[in-house]
């Protein structure tokens, strides 16, 4: 009788030593509750700030490629491209260690909950890496380290073509016509009219998604670049499709030089968590299924007008990642849901199991499943919510721009001045302006 | 009381265990010559043994027998530009510098500084022109012009299926007469690396 007693003391500790266990390995807050504090120093515009708060959180080792990104982008926000690239190489190389599937990863994930993944990036912010790589390396002036980065992107689209061919989120549009920029820049005409070609398509194929205008940009490009490699028909069919004709364009032997602004704007969506807790009435255990969903920022500002003393342009938006992102998920939830209600299952039937033997311990083996179900809210999150380009041509000197912000009814929110902006003669000057507005509903 | 000790010994075992397991960090030396392929890229030796093979290639061919018949000297020659037009952030001027030492060590051609070492060399002459002794100054116009140049480009194709991928490298070099833009010579050295990634991991 005694001996019996100390056995299941022995037992009961047990539990507790893995309850405890658990729920260390579970957290408490999901990974989106913790941008918080960097988001409020995004919004004040004070990406050094937000850079020590991210210092300061503890980052899991499944968290590590989010840690370093956004690292990344917190660097390039600062103006230091090269320690940003930096950055990148060692979360592309993270990519490559943890492509291969973990199989105790997977057991877990199937125990606990997905984020005992480690987490390598969804295609989308996969491409961007490269896309935010290369955009560092134009701004830094060395626009051969960008073409690297431009042959790496065709790469991994060519993975992601090959893992669902059928799917318009395999194509990026970006990440081709940024590729072609790059081409034209450093004269290859063949490899940037394919490439803008190929940003063409992926536009058309995205707007079977969701609402987008094929960049006017682009539109010049395809035609300019049409001409230039004597694509008659080609140009010929265009002209008709786009109703541009080139004729203002001015000669590109003027030793004009061209701004090209991109502006980063707002923050991607966030991840939240969305669970279902039930009691079974029968046997009075506890379920729970957590399932993750989006929630997109408010749309503060949709454009914004770039000008010198004498000229002006809108932007023009190019990459809609909120909208792509929204896509993913709803691409990958099937599989998430099916993986989180066989995990319901398995958890019930574990307590039930564990009931059989001791009451006690069935309890404590539904509460641990119960907690430590929990969604993968985990996303890049300082991405912004979309990329929007202005260009502008101008004779080569040093240029002061106003860069106004402006809200869907054409109001300015907010005014910036870039200063000492220097245009040579045949080439473009690429620049970055990151712009977080305060977004109030952001818990 | 005996069943929970034995319990906690297995517990502080485990730990113990897991502990060991994680630190101790590993160092081995090896050779420089020795080749170790991590991630399949561009590494030490594609750049060692493409200089080395395409120097001795180049030096081999008739053009310098040629031009040494003629002039009653050896080439001079300047290594210009090397393009990297592969998919991978290559270090190119490790790989010029590996060009660069096998040509001079050769002892078959004469070699000249590049442009950035030149203007450098060019300060230190202006420089001894001021403070230098008379007997010990280097005067200027002596620099000797290089006859020949040689540029090149690095090329990349990427073949993949599922997590194998097949990388094919193509170094490509020309040597040129600055009198008249001639192309004496033309290398072409390719390297072909089956890289297979591991589908599961622990």
């Amino acid at each position: 009788m005694r001996r019996k007693a100390h056995f299941s003391l022995s037992k009961i500790l047990r539990w507790f030593c893995g309850t405890w266990l658990l729920l260390q390995l579970a957290g408490c807050a999901t990974y989106s509750q913790g941008f918080a504090p960097i988001e409020q120093q995004l919004a004040a515009q004070d990406p050094a700030t937000a850079m020590q708060v991210l210092e300061k959180q503890r980052h899991p080792r499944g968290d590590l490629l989010l840690y370093l990104l956004n690292k990344a982008m917190l660097q390039r926000m600062q103006h230091d491209y090269a320690a940003s690239n930096e950055t990148f190489e060692q979360a592309k190389q993270l990519i490559q260690t943890y492509a291969a599937i973990s199989v105790t990863e997977q057991t877990a994930a199937f125990v606990f909950n997905d984020t005992t993944r480690t987490y390598t990036g969804t295609p989308l912010e996969q491409v961007m890496l490269h896309v935010y790589a290369a955009l560092n390396y134009l701004e830094l002036e060395e626009p051969q380290a960008a073409r690297v980065e431009a042959l790496q992107v065709e790469v991994r689209l060519r993975q992601l073509m090959q893992d669902s061919p059928q799917s318009a989120l395999s194509v990026d549009p970006f990440a081709r016509y940024l590729s072609g920029m790059i081409f034209e820049d450093l004269g290859e005409y063949s490899d940037a009219m394919i490439a803008y070609r190929k940003a063409y398509e992926a536009y058309q194929a995205h707007a079977e998604l969701y609402a987008l205008e094929i960049p006017e940009y682009l539109q010049r490009d395809l035609l300019r670049m049409a001409h230039k490699v004597g694509l008659t028909n080609e140009y010929q069919q265009l002209q008709s499709r786009f109703a541009i004709t080139l004729e203002e364009e001015p000669d590109p032997e003027t030793g004009q030089g061209e701004i090209v602004l991109l502006l980063h704007n707002g923050l991607a969506p966030i991840k939240r968590e969305h669970s279902v807790a039930a009691v079974d009435p029968g046997s009075g255990r506890l379920i729970r299924v957590s399932l993750p969903y989006y929630q997109s920022r408010p749309e503060l500002i949709t454009a914004a007008r770039l000008s010198t003393q004498t000229k002006e342009t809108k932007t023009q938006q190019v990459e809609a990642i909120d909208q792509i992102a929204n896509q993913t998920l709803e691409a990958y939830l099937p599989a998430i849901t099916a993986r989180a209600v066989a995990r319901a299952v398995l958890k019930y039937n574990m307590a039930r199991e564990a009931g059989k033997q001791n009451d006690m311990a069935g309890l404590l083996v539904n509460i641990v499943g119960f907690v430590s179900e929990q969604a993968d809210t985990r996303s890049w999150l300082t991405l912004p919510a979309n990329i929007q380009i202005a260009r502008l041509k101008l004779q080569p000197g040093s240029y002061n721009l106003t860069l106004e912000l402006l809200d869907i009814l054409g109001q300015v929110q907010y005014t910036t001045n870039l200063t000492d902006v220097k245009v040579k003669a045949g080439q473009r000057r690429y620049i970055s302006y990151h712009y977080v507005p305060r977004y109030w509903v952001s818990k | 009381m005996l069943l929970l000790h034995r319990d906690s010994l297995l517990a502080t075992f485990l730990v113990v265990l897991l502990g060991l397991s994680a630190c101790g960090t590993q160092v081995e030396r090896v050779g420089v010559e020795e080749t170790h392929d991590l991630s399949g890229a561009w590494n030490d030796t594609d750049s060692r043994l493409v200089s080395e093979e395409m120097i001795n290639d180049m030096l081999a061919r008739p053009w310098r027998q040629e031009y040494t018949s003629r002039h009653q000297q050896q080439p001079a020659v300047i290594v210009g530009t090397v393009r990297n037009l592969s998919h991978e952030h290559i270090n190119v001027n490790t790989f010029v510098n590996d060009i660069e030492r096998a040509m001079i060590n050769s002892g078959k051609v004469t070699f000249v500084a590049s442009s950035q070492e030149r203007e450098e060399i060019r300060d230190e002459r202006m420089d001894q022109d001021l403070h230098a002794r008379e007997d010990t100054r280097k005067p200027m116009g002596q620099e000797l012009g290089a006859d020949f140049m040689l540029k090149g480009t690095i090329n990349t194709i990427i073949d993949m299926e599922g997590t194998t991928q097949l990388r094919y490298y193509q170094v490509d070099l020309n040597l040129i007469s600055l009198r008249d833009n001639r192309i004496v010579w033309v290398g072409q050295k390719k390297i072909k690396k089956l890289v297979k990634n591991s589908k599961l991991r622990f």
